[in-house]
């Protein structure tokens, strides 16, 4: 939990917001390759893989023949024929491409022990990167990578982050890591950004009040009960679209919202709380998180649809805190 | 608008005389019985050892020892698979705060992670149904605690300082352990007796109006974790019926033995302990009542009546998830059937034979205040899968 008080996790919070700050945050990675690599992922995927021109990367909910999301994931298009999937749920993501393998000429594998990652992240990430990098990062587009060096080498730079900031993530050999990590600290000095140590400050307070949530805060809810309309196509054929033109018909039944919490702090509520309209179950939190620079306690829930209009009075838990339903990005 | 089809189901325990105990409530009655069982247990090392310190340092090494071979290598990558810890989790000693903050939620033990940062772990309890067992208990904790972060240690090596610096069952508001790394804090190895010191940085202490009574698996049907992957109530139940028994009950008794001149004395002072347990449990007048009420006892069987007590042990091992069979069920006999193999190892790979001795003991001590002296309580054919429990009638001379 994050707390109003809490020094150190303000410091890293507002370093990222005001200047930069790094941290090591490698999500499990599964490598695509193969003639069929990008007719395959664009079947899996809701978002149009295929139109990801070598070097750009795609964000993309996976869903299951319901329509439910059951992962979200950047898809970075590395090659010819050549596509890494980056996920937090690398094992199940393998299963399920197993389980729907129609004969197509593509081969995959859990690459994640083979590669490791750093965020650079912040207003002035880029003068970081800049000064490890052999190449300038200057030109390169958000979703967008390119191979580079620092030092002797290789790493993989891409502009991208889950920060709401401009920011790079910097790709590595596992061998080269510790020198990696090193050459980021002795730079990010000089530029005075800090390490962000403080797991819930990069994965939830720094995201959370730009709106980027986690796959297990959209699991089981439509892309449409997320809000994320713009990344479906329902032109193209994916799994789930079936389902997910009925869901688009018939409304939807739950949305992703914001809430702001109003008590003081909110120790009483856990990730799976439940929430109430006038005493009555309608939802349930998916994170209550303290963010550093909108001053307050706020997070996601899952709530009826027709509980969903911002403004919308609310409260959470057994000691009945109150909360309100406002637009899930503060910033 | 149509009348619905029938009633909703939902899951209870149903007494003998058809009351049903929802799910819930019969899993904090069992979370409780067997908190009182392990508060039994203590009492009977406080017995064999008078030194508070000698017998907490004991059971502080056995803890160790068993929670370091018990959780292998495979186990713990099997944990790290069931929870989904990402590869970014280094492997590293603060795992071992999830591994503890899950279990602490399945045994209904509420509170919350405070901070959960790479040099620093803060857990908070607001309730622990183990808090009326004693100080001992609390820091025994701490020792098991002690092997899931040497487990997760990369080195191998002990890497944090970890205190219980409050404790439900010392009297104090909140169970609250802190870990920090001691490379960072500068802080040394600590012995069990040090364990529950205050911690390098300030706590957070969570005011009274935000406590919280039950756990997320009763508030909310399910734990979640930090990293999204959620165990339903029902798992939970079950896996705190199993592994409940181990470290409270499992764990110390195998000190508790060794703290005794021979296995006759502890057996004797066992009994002692248990006998006293069963007797008190009935010995207010308004506590049948309250087992009547809880039961949905028809006022048809009278104050003189073993179905009381047959009742009562039948809705135990319901509780308890221990399958059994009604025998007989008149008012001159009960017979309760169950394996023993069962009744003693919940979690098989750590059977507890002294459940037998004890709950024998502690029944038929209570059968005497909640029904009549006349009533006794025994075992038959025990180590068998017949086991049968008897409520009867039993003249013994030299009863004690």
């Amino acid at each position: 939990m994050l707390f109003r008080e809490d020094t150190a996790a303000r410091m890293q919070h507002q370093a990222v917001r005001e200047n930069a700050g790094w941290y090591r945050w490698t999500h499990d990675l599964v490598e695509v390759k193969g003639a069929d690599s990008a007719a395959f992922l664009d079947r899996l995927f809701v978002n149009h893989i295929a139109k990801a021109a070598v070097g750009r990367s795609k964000y993309t909910t996976m869903l299951n023949e319901d329509g439910k999301i059951i992962d979200d994931t950047i898809v970075m298009h590395i090659g010819e024929n050549h596509y890494w999937v980056s996920t937090l749920y690398a094992p199940q993501m393998i299963e399920w491409m197993k389980s729907h393998q129609n004969g197509e000429d593509v081969l995959y594998r859990d690459m994640t022990k083979e590669i490791d990652m750093y965020a650079v992240q912040g207003p002035n990430s880029l003068q970081v990167v800049n000064a490890l990098l052999e190449k300038s990062a200057d030109g390169l587009k958000r979703f967008q990578s390119e191979d580079n060096k620092i030092g002797d080498m290789k790493v993989k730079i891409h502009r991208s982050g889950f920060t709401g900031e401009l920011g790079y993530e910097i790709y590595c050999r596992t061998e080269d890591t510790k020198a990696v990590c090193e050459a980021i600290r002795a730079e990010a000095k000089k530029f005075g950004a800090s390490e962000v140590t403080v797991l819930e400050v990069y994965v939830r307070s720094l995201p959370v009040e730009k709106g980027f949530a986690l796959r297990q805060d959209m699991y089981g809810l439509t892309p449409f009960e997320c809000g994320l309309d713009w990344s479906v196509d329902l032109e193209k054929e994916f799994i789930g679209r079936e389902a997910l033109v009925k869901a688009k018909e018939d409304g939807p039944e739950y949305k992703l919202v914001g809430l702001e919490y109003l008590a003081e702090s909110y120790e009483d509520i856990a990730q799976r709380e439940t929430v109430y309209y006038r005493g009555v179950p309608c939802g349930f939190v998916r994170t209550a998180v303290y963010g550093y620079t909108v001053e307050k306690n706020i997070g996601f829930a899952v709530v009826e649809a027709r509980r969903a209009l911002n403004g919308t009075e609310l409260t959470v838990g057994s000691n009945d805190s109150p909360a309100v339903v406002v637009d899930k990005c503060w910033l | 608008m149509p009348l619905s089809d029938k009633l909703e189901q939902k899951k209870c325990v149903e007494t003998v005389w058809g009351k049903l105990i929802p799910e819930k409530e019969a899993y904090k009655y069992a979370t409780r019985q067997i908190a009182s069982f392990c508060a039994n247990v203590f009492q009977v090392m406080r017995i064999l050892e008078p030194d508070f310190e000698k017998r907490t340092s004991a059971i502080c090494d056995i803890s160790y020892m068993m929670n370091m071979a018990a959780s292998s290598e495979e186990y713990m990558n099997g944990f790290y698979d069931e929870w989904n810890i990402p590869e970014f989790c280094e492997k590293s000693s603060w795992l071992g705060a999830i591994f503890g903050d899950s279990g602490d939620e399945y045994e209904n033990m509420a509170g919350r992670v405070i901070q959960f940062t790479r040099d620093r772990v803060e857990k908070e309890l607001d309730t622990c149904p183990w808090d009326i067992v004693g100080a001992e208990l609390c820091n025994m904790t701490t020792a098991m605690f002690t092997a899931n972060f040497n487990l997760n240690s990369p080195t191998g090596e002990n890497e944090v300082a970890l205190n219980m610096c409050e404790a439900r069952g010392c009297g104090d508001c909140h169970c609250r352990v802190v870990a920090e790394r001691r490379d960072v804090f500068g802080q040394g190895e600590q012995g069990w007796m040090d364990h529950m010191n205050q911690p390098a940085m300030p706590v957070h202490n969570t005011p009274r109006e935000r406590m919280v009574r039950d756990g997320q698996i009763i508030r909310n049907d399910y734990y979640s974790n930090a990293f999204g992957e959620e165990k339903s109530f029902e798992w939970a139940y079950r896996w705190c019926m199993e592994k409940g028994w181990v470290w409270c009950v499992a764990f110390p008794l195998i000190a508790i033995r060794e703290m005794a001149e021979s296995e006759e004395e502890f057996e004797r002072i066992f009994k002692i302990v248990f006998a006293t347990a069963g007797k008190n449990a009935f010995i207010e007048p308004f506590a049948v009542e309250g087992l009547r009420s809880w039961l949905g006892v028809p006022r048809e069987i009278g104050d003189n009546d073993p179905r009381l007590m047959g009742g009562y042990i039948k809705n135990i091992l319901d509780t308890q998830l221990v399958p059994n069979r009604l025998e007989c069920f008149t008012k001159e006999e009960i017979r309760i059937q169950v394996d023993a193999d069962t009744f003693n190892g919940r979690f098989p790979m750590a059977p507890v034979d002294e459940m037998t001795i004890g709950y024998e003991i502690l029944w038929h001590n209570m059968v005497k205040t909640m029904v009549s002296p006349e009533w006794s309580c025994w075992f038959e054919n025990k180590d068998t899968d017949e086991m049968m429990i008897v409520v009867a009638r039993k003249i013994d001379k030299k009863m004690v």
